[in-house]
């Protein structure tokens, strides 16, 4: 048959957001494909230059909006580095709190999404009704369900709320449960779904290294990265957990990912209950952190859906004289080519879904 | 003791409501004769007692009586589908789904029509049961603009929603909702409802050939390679049940499955084909039936994560509202055709029957064990539909080629087999 | 109905654009199962729509945008959905 381009984006129920695929199927193989992106390009390291320090923390929560929290503290990171401060103990053990609870509401925004994108609409809606937990959980903490401006630089903006540590292992109790019997269940042990994902979309561990695909994308190659072990910062090192990584053949294609990206947030709710019981109960959760500030600062954090790196470089004045954002997604969208040749056009879809993209910090 | 139709006769029925309307308009005739005299013969003409005075046959073998009585049978069956059947049933499955989906699902009802009289303060609108959610929908895409893209082919285009719409509303003509209660008792009804169903293919390949879109001719292709897939094991497996009932007429195939099989204490199993060695062929069947129906475990031709919506893309307003909203009618039709074939029909037990002014109704007749049938299968139909992701398209087509072929032929062997070992007999 | 048919297959053969030639193909075969139902022959014609409306132009179709350069009027990679 006749090869044709069709465009998947950037107006398509794909398409997790403002960017466009381009698809080159020839019947219903794809041969070739060519992201398209910058649709949602708002300029974020130029701004950042003519705003404050603490400032620009409204910024950053809005280059992911499902992972606002994530990003606010890489940025909060490579200030305080640059600022050579330290957060406060009971501060850091707040945020590696905040940063889980925002990781499993984000891995279940990609689950709520993965769902539709194999027909499963039942997915989306459980999904989302379990995200909802998390996000009450954030707003008791922050005040805010969407851009919740919660870290700071220095610490975080308030301490947490009396009767949080409760409700929170309320919530993740019940969220387990949900996860054993439900999700599991509809995705994991579904036959129609290991048909759909195992052997779709893979990418060698060498290649992906090569394209700079980083977090669960990468683990499901079967290479051990993680962040948040191998570099740790706040208080991971403290922290027992283990990094899902995909240790069995097949690595690197869709279920892999799948299987990543779920067994975290199994994980995540593991590190928030023993983060709950090693914090210390009493003591300062920020310290005032400088106006003006002069030097490098560079941090990389295990965010959601990868790396993510700020490097901030102030100059003596007020604001940064330069930032760098470093976007995983970015880089995974580069690779995805690779993942989707010789695919069915049908599986596009479930590769895209698979490595979980977010156009806000994709396109900055 | 087996159940007794409602309506013994659609015709019959029919024509007694054509006389009781002709009756009216005859009054209103001879009122109206009053002041304009030469209406007097035209109302004398419609008069059953004027008539049998000036020696005319009955109204009722008059020509126009007969067609009228026709038209009102066929308006009777398309309504009861459409109307009735139709709406009821998009409205259990988005009910049903909604349900399994923790959530509540639509809920504009009565109470939420803003001319409501009764009672409105204490009925909050958004708390009915969702029964008008469908109306309201339909209304909606009335209301829309017909959009015509500029390359497509015009012509074709405007003519497959009417091909597609008009093959299912034909799959009623010879579908009985009961012994009675049906429009025509064909001898080959099965295979009219199948020719029915397999000119659907066509209508869909042109609608996504003509619309000029590569999402619509992806999804249209799909649908062929895939509908076309799916009809041989389908035709296959009734090709085994033929063996056992030996007619192609729906109405046989029901009156031989009222009997009783075996008896299992106070239970007696019915000989539903589905307990016979048809059993396969039964599975086979159900299995290429949700694949007509284009439900979510093979519905790759609209894929709407791919393709946005498959083959209907372009289709906007009304038109789409046929080409979507038909999906649900040839649902009823499928389910119905399976519990014709293999469940039974509308046998069922009758309990009680009730005399009312000499005329018996059975307290539960055979349309509602008919319908609750339909449904109950439509059920399961949308359970699965909706806790499963979607098979893609290779995968499907392998389904259908090396599993439900092969079955499907075994399902022949094994009713051939049953014939020639007297196992069971024809008929 | 021959004249429909009649009509159909010249409109087969003069048709420039292929794609359309096949729906008239349908068309032709289907005034053809008219004509065995004219004669009472109901089973052929039941079986004349299912297979030669349901199934061979459906084949066919599928040939000609299998086999075709250009099924459509292409806009290129640049435009168009």
């Amino acid at each position: 048959m006749t090869e044709f381009w069709i465009n998947m984006g950037p107006q398509h129920p794909m398409t997790h957001g403002l960017w466009n695929m381009k698809v080159q199927v020839d019947g219903e193989t794809v041969t070739d494909a060519k992201p398209e992106i910058g649709y949602l390009h708002r300029g974020y390291e130029k701004i950042m230059e003519v705003r404050e320090f603490q400032k620009n923390v409204v910024l950053t929560d809005r280059l992911c909006y499902v992972s606002s929290i994530t990003w606010s503290h890489a940025y909060c990171l490579a200030v305080e580095k640059m600022m050579g401060i330290e957060t406060p103990e009971r501060g850091q053990w707040i945020r590696v709190v905040a940063l889980e609870l925002q990781r499993i509401a984000s891995h279940l925004m990609w689950l709520a999404a993965y769902g539709p994108d194999l027909g499963l609409l039942t997915g989306l809606l459980w999904a989302l009704r379990e995200r909802e937990l998390f996000l009450d959980l954030i707003q008791l903490m922050s005040g805010a369900r969407m851009n919740q401006n919660y870290p700071r630089v220095g610490g975080v903006r308030n301490d947490l709320p009396e009767n949080f540590e409760a409700m929170c292992r309320r919530s993740i109790e019940h969220f387990l449960e949900k996860v054993d019997n439900e999700y599991q269940r509809v995705f994991q042990e579904s036959k129609v779904f290991h048909m759909r994902t195992e052997g779709v979309g893979k990418i060698s561990a060498a290649d992906a290294i090569d394209w700079g695909v980083t977090g669960p994308n990468l683990r499901a190659c079967g290479v051990n990265v993680d962040l948040r072990r191998l570099d740790p910062y706040e208080v991971y090192e403290e922290i027992d957990f283990e990094p899902q990584v995909w240790h069995d053949g097949g690595a690197g294609d869709s279920y892999a990912r799948f299987v990543c990206r779920f067994n975290e947030l199994r994980e995540s709710c593991q590190i928030i209950l023993q983060a709950l019981e090693k914090m210390p109960k009493t003591g300062p959760y920020r310290v005032k952190a400088p106006r003006r500030a002069e030097g490098e600062g560079y941090a990389k954090t295990e965010d959601s859906r990868g790396e993510a790196l700020f490097y901030v470089i102030g100059d003596g004045d007020d604001r940064p004289y330069r930032v760098k954002i470093r976007s995983p997604v970015f880089c995974t969208m580069a690779a995805t080519p690779i993942m989707l040749r010789g695919n069915k056009l049908a599986d596009s879809v479930a590769i895209l879904g698979s490595v979980d993209v977010c156009v806000g910090e994709m396109d900055k | 003791m087996t159940s007794a139709p409602l309506v013994p006769n659609l015709f019959a029925v029919c024509e007694v409501l054509v006389l009781a309307i002709v009756w009216v308009v005859d009054q209103i005739l001879y009122a109206l004769a009053g002041l304009i005299p030469p209406l007097t013969g035209l109302a004398q003409w419609f008069d059953p007692v004027a008539r049998a005075r000036l020696g005319m046959g009955p109204l009722g073998s008059e020509l126009l009586i007969v067609v009228v009585t026709w038209l009102i049978a066929v308006t009777v069956i398309v309504i009861w589908a459409t109307l009735v059947n139709l709406l009821t049933m998009m409205w259990v499955e988005r009910k049903f789904y909604s349900r399994l989906q923790d959530r509540y699902g639509i809920m504009i009802s009565i109470w939420s029509l803003p001319f409501w009289p009764f009672n409105r303060a204490h009925r909050p609108t958004h708390r009915g049961t969702g029964y008008l959610q469908n109306i309201a929908d339909g209304v909606k895409l009335l209301q829309k603009e017909n959009i015509t893209p500029r390359n497509a082919d015009s012509a074709m285009f405007h003519i497959s929603p009417v091909l597609i719409a008009s093959s299912t509303l034909m799959i009623f003509a010879a579908l009985p909702w009961s012994s009675g209660f049906y429009v025509a008792n064909l001898e080959l009804g099965i295979l009219f409802i199948f020719a029915a169903f397999s000119l659907a293919p066509l209508g869909i390949l042109i609608a996504g050939w003509s619309a000029n879109n590569k999402y619509t001719l992806v999804g249209g292709l799909r649908a062929a390679a895939m509908l076309m897939a799916y009809e041989i094991p389908m035709i296959l497996s009734v090709i085994a049940l033929v063996f056992f009932t030996g007619s192609l007429n729906p109405l046989t195939i029901v009156k031989q499955q009222e009997r009783t099989l075996f008896s299992l204490g106070p239970l007696a199993i019915p000989a539903w084909y589905v307990f016979s060695p048809q059993i396969l062929g039964f599975i086979v069947f159900s299995v290429s039936m949700m694949a007509e129906m284009e439900r979510i475990p093979f519905d790759i031709p609209e894929a709407e994560a791919e393709l946005v919506e498959g083959w209907t893309t372009e289709y906007s307003g009304m038109r789409f509202g046929l080409v979507f909203g038909f999906k649900w009618l040839r649902m009823i039709a499928g389910a119905a055709l399976i519990a014709i074939l293999y469940l039974g029909g509308w046998s069922g037990p009758v309990f009680v029957t009730l005399s009312v002014g000499g005329v018996p109704v059975p307290i539960v007749p055979e349309e509602a064990w008919f319908l609750l049938k339909i449904y109950l299968i439509s059920i399961v139909f949308i359970w699965i539909s909706w806790s499963v992701p979607r098979v893609r398209i290779d995968q499907i087509l392998n389904i259908g080629w090396k599993k439900l072929i092969p079955y499907s032929l075994g399902a022949i062997i094994i009713a051939a087999a049953a014939i020639a070992s007297g196992l069971w007999a024809v008929g | 109905m021959s004249a429909f048919e009649v009509i159909g297959s010249i409109l087969v053969v003069i048709n420039k654009r292929m794609v359309r030639a096949a729906f008239w193909l349908a068309m032709t075969l289907v005034t053809i199962g008219a004509i065995y139902l004219l004669f009472q022959s109901e089973f052929v014609f039941l079986i004349q729509i299912i297979v030669y409306a349901g199934a061979v132009p459906v084949l066919f179709v599928f040939g000609i945008m299998l086999t075709r350069r250009t099924i459509m009027d292409e806009p290129g990679p640049e435009g168009g959905p």
